[in-house]
């Protein structure tokens, strides 16, 4: 292999196989309407996958702006459940959230923020409502900032974030995520080829 | 002032301070405006137009804009120098600037790498280059976008009986760019820093 062909394989992002996410992605092949709130950027090839079925998507984008400093920053009580509430997309109300794309991002947040913003997520979502995240596991370190990860063939994911320093990682146990995103519970854990573990959660009524 | 021209000497009228409003514009095919092919209406980047901005052909903004704009049949662009604060309704809608307002669109919205949109979308096909800023919600049920284009045709004509006085908003029609342009500029407001 020539050290530009080397290059360029370091370069290109490993698709991750990720169980619990082509389970969920499947479901949008369906005719049924879905409520989305993606706490992610927002990207064209996720879009197309959500589009397949006639689907409401509300994007956050909470790696963007400082989000989330201000959130770890923010002193507990109203001032944080305040943050946490207006840093989700305006919702009307009209229809309840039933899918929750949190990506890496629980990595990112101070356990407080974590919690207030499920809780913000919890008011808009039904009963019965799904989120999806990756946690960092096996590893010591994480990148500086959040992944951007994207559908690719087969849905498997692909993270197109810029990988620029290194971070602690806070490697939650299952107990302790499913305490941090509570008043989801934690329903099915995959641990994954890059080390992360993949949980699926669910809000109980 | 307000010839027929290429897109080139558009921008260079715009760049010397002078009124653009509606001129032709040829758009290359290898560009990335929203569905056009060939001649659209301009407004060029001194434009400041306030209040409702109908019309039945392509239009791209590069100016500052706000109110409403109604392009039902037709492509907007709005332009990297474009500022758009309005609920946007068109066939397709390509943003490479700023917009605050909602985006309704019948076929489709796309978001440009550097835009920052900021306003909930409403369209049957999205796209979002990587690069773009958007927080808000997309509706991408057919039935929704349907129901959301007919309902502010509704608005209109109860809007059109209730106030038969007001005066016709302004309109772009193919035929008449020069009479647009007049239009357009009598219901502008002036540009930043003019007396």
């Amino acid at each position: 292999m020539g050290r530009a062909t080397a290059r360029a394989a370091r370069d290109t992002p490993e698709a991750l196989n990720a169980p619990l996410f082509r389970q969920l992605a499947e479901r949008f092949d369906e005719t049924q309407r879905h409520v989305v709130l993606d706490l992610g950027a927002a990207s064209t090839p996720m879009l197309s996958l959500l589009g397949r079925s006639p689907s409401r998507v509300e994007i956050a984008d909470l790696a963007a702006g400082a989000v989330i400093e201000r959130l770890n920053a923010a002193a507990p009580g109203d001032e944080l459940d305040a943050l946490a509430e207006s840093s989700l997309p305006g919702h009307d109300g009209s229809e309840p959230v039933d899918l929750v794309f949190c990506w890496d991002l629980p990595n990112y947040l101070a356990p407080r923020a974590a919690s207030a913003l499920m809780w913000a997520i919890a008011a808009r979502a039904r009963a019965g409502a799904l989120a999806h995240a990756l946690v960092v596991y096996a590893e010591r370190g994480m990148p500086e900032r959040p992944g951007r990860y994207v559908p690719g063939d087969d849905n498997r994911l692909v993270d197109r974030g810029v990988r620029a320093g290194e971070i602690a990682a806070p490697r939650y146990s299952p107990e302790a995520f499913g305490q941090l995103m509570h008043p989801f519970t934690v329903d099915r854990v995959r641990l994954l080829a890059n080390g992360m573990q993949e949980y699926l959660l669910c809000l109980k009524p | 002032m307000f010839e027929r021209g290429k897109k080139d000497d558009v921008l260079n009228d715009a760049t010397d301070g002078r009124s653009t409003v509606a001129q032709r514009s040829h758009v290359p095919a290898s560009t990335s405006y929203a569905g056009q092919r060939g001649e659209c209406a301009v407004i060029g980047q001194s434009i400041q137009i306030n209040g409702d901005l109908r019309g039945n052909e392509d239009l791209r903004i590069e100016g500052d804009v706000s109110g409403t704009v109604e392009l039902k049949n037709s492509n907007l662009t709005i332009g990297k120098a474009g500022k758009v604060r309005a609920d946007v309704y068109a066939k397709s809608i390509a943003v490479d600037g700023t917009t605050e307002g909602d985006l309704y669109a019948s076929e489709r919205v796309v978001v440009h790498v550097n835009a920052q949109v900021r306003g909930n979308i409403t369209a049957p096909k999205v796209g979002i280059e990587e690069g773009a800023r958007f927080k808000g919600s997309i509706e991408m049920d057919p039935d929704a976008v349907e129901k959301a284009l007919g309902k502010v045709n509704m608005q209109r004509n109860t809007k059109a009986d209730s106030e038969p006085q007001r005066a016709r908003p302004t309109e772009t029609r193919p035929a008449a760019s020069k009479t647009v342009a007049r239009d357009l500029a009598s219901n502008s407001n002036p540009p930043a820093g003019a007396a």
